[in-house]
């Protein structure tokens, strides 16, 4: 049988009711999910695999098995849709893979247009959803085995082109970026070592053993250093948020739009079918992707709707990625696909290169139903951008203590321990202060993300080539990446010198 | 300015009783664990990534403990990676010292990382409430189906020409479990183990694709995990550490006695409770695996992901730790990696 004989197969599966049923239940519990910070895609998954095992007990095993990871890969990709939500509203990031979404998007709500931000992130998830299937649907076997050729010094390279692109986020003064990129890699070393189990300033305390986390520092220096900021530079902020014009996004926007979500959802999906990588990298190399692209760098940062339109298509089109591993190689790329690959093995099925041939029914079950999911999602968003883009209208006196508390709750949600809440308070303040005096926060929290995976792949491919540092240039794709960064590096220093205006690293 | 400052403090203050009233709410449940056992869902904890033995562990227990409906509360795994299961043992050992909701799947590592020099975990075996060994499973050599190392002695020749040219990977860092498998053929060939070229994953899963992917020439890993892999004909098993043949997959593959090898290494696994577990919890969960480990549920997980079934109580499994240290610092000594 053919692709498309499998897919109408799949479909066929995908279209019963009851699973129609399961996919709608599943994208709304997942846009809920998404919306509520604290409660990720991992947490959300996790806690409806009991759930979706009674209900399913009836079925068949195979049916059974379709059935329940329909809905609960309903609630992985549906929780991508609504990660933005808070972001975009009250600079909160809930999701890890949204904390970039806030750059731009929060900046677009303070000038009124929270409901073109919302809806252009629902748009563009909704195109990057389905540009990742067409991708997982055609390109799966051949992508699966370039994933796992991908080793330690490609992996390396990667990250290194990341961390080389920092220059994206730098807001007027390149020095200073790089002093907060520093710094977020000094505060990665936190912990024990994964490559040699050795604990690193960590003073014995037991509880920096797992290092700092990273969402717990995003949000501290996002949310609450924007409630800070708001409070203390208050008489300058009265009144600065304009009233909400109009809740659909203008022809302009989508024309302006229209190019990041395609250049989002093409690099989401990729970035995500490597295992390990995922979407909080893959919103992060899209919008430095597009500041890099656009013809107006200068206006990221300040509410440019590509700077929202990107990242939320790459995270979305990561998640269809990241399903490539898992169901083709058995390989779980992220801590969502980890558990939704402990949910098929509960129902006996392996996930793995038999799967397409032992269980078809499950497997592009899952796919068709993932194309019917996402046109609910954008069905039951648009709707609700409406409902949601009042919410920044709030007066601030309730907005402020609305987002403390979402920050707090959201934070103690996903790391259980009143640790986290007290470096929340003191990111806080930091974030409050680094912004007041121009020190861009993003290329710290980038830093925080990239600077172990950077470390560990190093040391892993020095280990391979017995520590001969020619392993990063012997590797072609290695090679390529390394290119890349360094002309990413020396092309604006080039027309610089040659007098050419050249905004990006202007010093301070 | 006055108004500012008031509004400041409050904000703050509005965030400090937050802080301080979710502090309050985590003492309080962990100290009012008495009578009615369990009151709310469990956590067994699988302290590496998804897909490896200890998750596969706990997932199966949590599933067969709520198929038989032996216990009516919900049993959540949760995957928690780091440091060859170091990281999560530090946090078990003194966060959750006094949750009775909390459990911990562990295997040999639980010694190992207590008694190697290199990455020591302070806390060992004696920091927990050991309840009961459930399973055994063995280490396996495993390679490339289109590898031309064809049995365990091509691969021992060829670290011996040229240690060098062979890298070994696995899923846990230097000096633990799958580094310990992977050279002790190495050891007991007579070659120098230190020379042996290891490079840690984070979990078996990653291991296997960096095998596949040709970033590895070796892998050492559990044998249960393995077969799925053997059975899609992407990778060959050279030699098991176990005494006799296993069944399943496997039975092809020679032990490493049979390939001139004298070693074994077996992997039991088993579940622990934190230091100062109520009794009352632990009395229940006793009772409770006892009587899991005779279900048709248990034994069918057993069967699908090929372990061996070994259980032992509480008591045994506390006697069986501590001869079961004294081998662990036998073999690290004779490595040279012992504390």
């Amino acid at each position: 049988m053919s692709t498309l004989q499998f897919l109408a197969d799949g479909f066929g599966i995908a279209f019963q009711w009851h699973n129609l049923l399961f996919a709608f239940v599943g994208v709304i519990i997942g846009t809920a999910v998404g919306v509520l910070p604290g409660i990720g895609p991992m947490s959300g998954v996790a806690l409806l695999i009991p759930v979706t095992a009674t209900i399913t007990s009836g079925m068949p095993t195979s049916a059974a098995a379709a059935s329940s990871i329909i809905l609960l890969a309903g609630v992985y990709y549906g929780a991508m849709y609504g990660g933005s939500t808070t972001s975009i509203l009250l600079n909160t990031p809930g999701e890890s893979s949204s904390v970039v979404t806030t750059l731009d998007g929060y900046q677009m709500a303070r000038q009124g247009r929270a409901g073109a931000a919302l809806a252009i992130s629902a748009i563009g998830s909704f195109c990057a959803g389905v540009i990742s299937l067409i991708g997982l649907v055609l390109l799966a076997q051949p992508l699966s085995n370039v994933a796992i050729k991908f080793g330690p010094a490609e992996y390396f390279s990667l990250m290194l082109l990341g961390l080389a692109a920092v220059s994206g986020l730098a807001g007027k003064s390149m020095t200073k970026a790089l002093m907060m990129t520093v710094f977020g890699l000094m505060l990665g070393t936190i912990g024990i070592d994964a490559v040699s189990g050795i604990a690193r300033f960590t003073y014995n305390q037991p509880i920096l053993f797992s290092g700092l986390e990273f969402l717990t520092i995003a949000v501290g220096l996002f949310a609450l250093g924007e409630v800070f900021n708001t409070i203390l530079e208050r008489d300058k902020e009265d009144g600065a948020i304009a009233k909400i014009n109009r809740i659909l996004p203008t022809k302009q926007d989508m024309k302006d739009s229209a190019v990041p979500i395609v250049r989002g959802s093409l690099l989401g999906f990729f970035i995500g079918v490597l295992p390990g990588a995922g979407a909080t990298l893959a919103s992060f190399f899209s919008y430095i992707t597009e500041k890099k692209f656009s013809k107006n760098p200068e206006s990221f940062g300040k509410g440019n709707i590509a700077g929202v339109a990107g990242p939320e298509s790459a995270n979305n089109a990561a998640s269809g990625g990241a399903m490539i591993p898992l169901l083709t190689l058995g390989i779980p790329g992220s801590g969502t696909t980890a558990i939704l690959m402990g949910a098929l093995i509960m129902y006996n099925v392996q996930p793995g290169p038999l799967l397409f041939d032992e269980h078809p029914d499950i497997a592009w079950g899952l796919i068709a139903s993932m194309f019917i999911g996402n046109l609910m999602l954008l069905v039951l968003n648009m709707p609700l951008v409406r409902v949601f883009a009042k919410v920044i209208q709030t007066p601030k006196k309730y907005l402020l203590p609305i987002i403390i508390a979402i920050s707090f709750f959201g934070v103690y949600a996903v790391q259980y321990t009143t640790f986290d809440l007290y470096l929340l308070l003191g990111c806080g303040v930091a974030g409050y202060l680094l912004s007041k005096n121009d020190y861009p926060v993003a290329p710290l929290v980038l830093a925080l993300v990239l600077g172990p995976m950077i470390e560990n792949n190093m040391r892993r491919a020095l280990t391979i080539s017995n520590g001969e540092f020619s392993i990063f240039f012997t590797k072609p794709l290695s090679l390529a990446f390394l290119i890349v960064a360094a002309l990413w590096l020396l092309v604006p220093m080039l027309l610089k010198l040659k007098g050419r205006s050249v905004i990006v690293e202007d010093e301070g | 300015m006055w108004k500012k400052l008031t509004t400041v403090a409050l904000a703050s203050m509005l965030a400090l009783s937050l802080a301080a009233c979710s502090a309050d709410e985590s003492e309080g449940k962990a100290e009012s664990t008495t009578s009615k056992y369990p009151e709310s869902n469990i956590t067994i904890v699988a302290p590496s990534g998804a897909g490896g033995g200890w998750d596969l562990t706990a997932r199966a227990i949590a599933k067969s403990m709520s198929e038989t409906k032996l216990i009516d509360k919900s049993v959540v795994v949760e995957n928690k990676p780091g440091g060859g299961g170091a990281v999560y043992m530090a946090e078990f050992a003194t966060k959750e010292i006094k949750n009775d909701y909390v459990l911990l799947v562990k295997s040999p590592p639980i010694l190992i990382n207590n008694n190697k020099a290199e990455g020591n975990s302070p806390y060992g075996y004696k920091d927990t409430t050991p309840l009961a060994q459930l399973t055994r499973d063995y280490g396996a050599i495993v390679v490339k189906a289109d590898s031309e190392f064809k049995t365990l002695k091509d691969v021992l020749e060829a670290i011996k020409k040229d240690a060098k040219s062979v890298t070994l990977a696995g899923g846990s860092a230097p000096g633990s479990m799958d580094h310990l498998v992977g050279v002790l053929p190495a050891f007991e060939y007579g070659l120098d183990p230190k020379t042996v070229k290891y490079v840690s994953y984070d979990g078996g899963g990653e291991a296997v694709a960096a095998l596949l992917g040709g970033n590895a020439d070796v892998i050492a890993t559990d044998a249960s995990t393995i077969g799925a892999y053997m059975k899609s004909g992407d990778v060959r098993v050279l030699a098991v550490s176990a005494s006799e043949r296993l069944g399943g997959e496997l039975t092809e593959v020679p032990t490493f006695k049979e390939e001139g090898i004298d070693a074994e290494f077996t992997i039991w696994r088993g579940i622990f409770g934190p230091k100062e577990m109520s009794e009352t919890a632990s009395d229940y969960w006793s009772e409770k695996l006892a009587e899991m480990v005779e279900t048709d549920e248990w034994k069918a997980e057993l069967e699908k992901n090929g372990w061996e079934s070994e259980y032992r109580n509480a008591d045994d499994f506390t006697t069986y730790l501590e001869e079961q240290d004294k081998v662990i610092v036998e073999l690290l000594t004779a490595l040279g990696m012992q504390k």
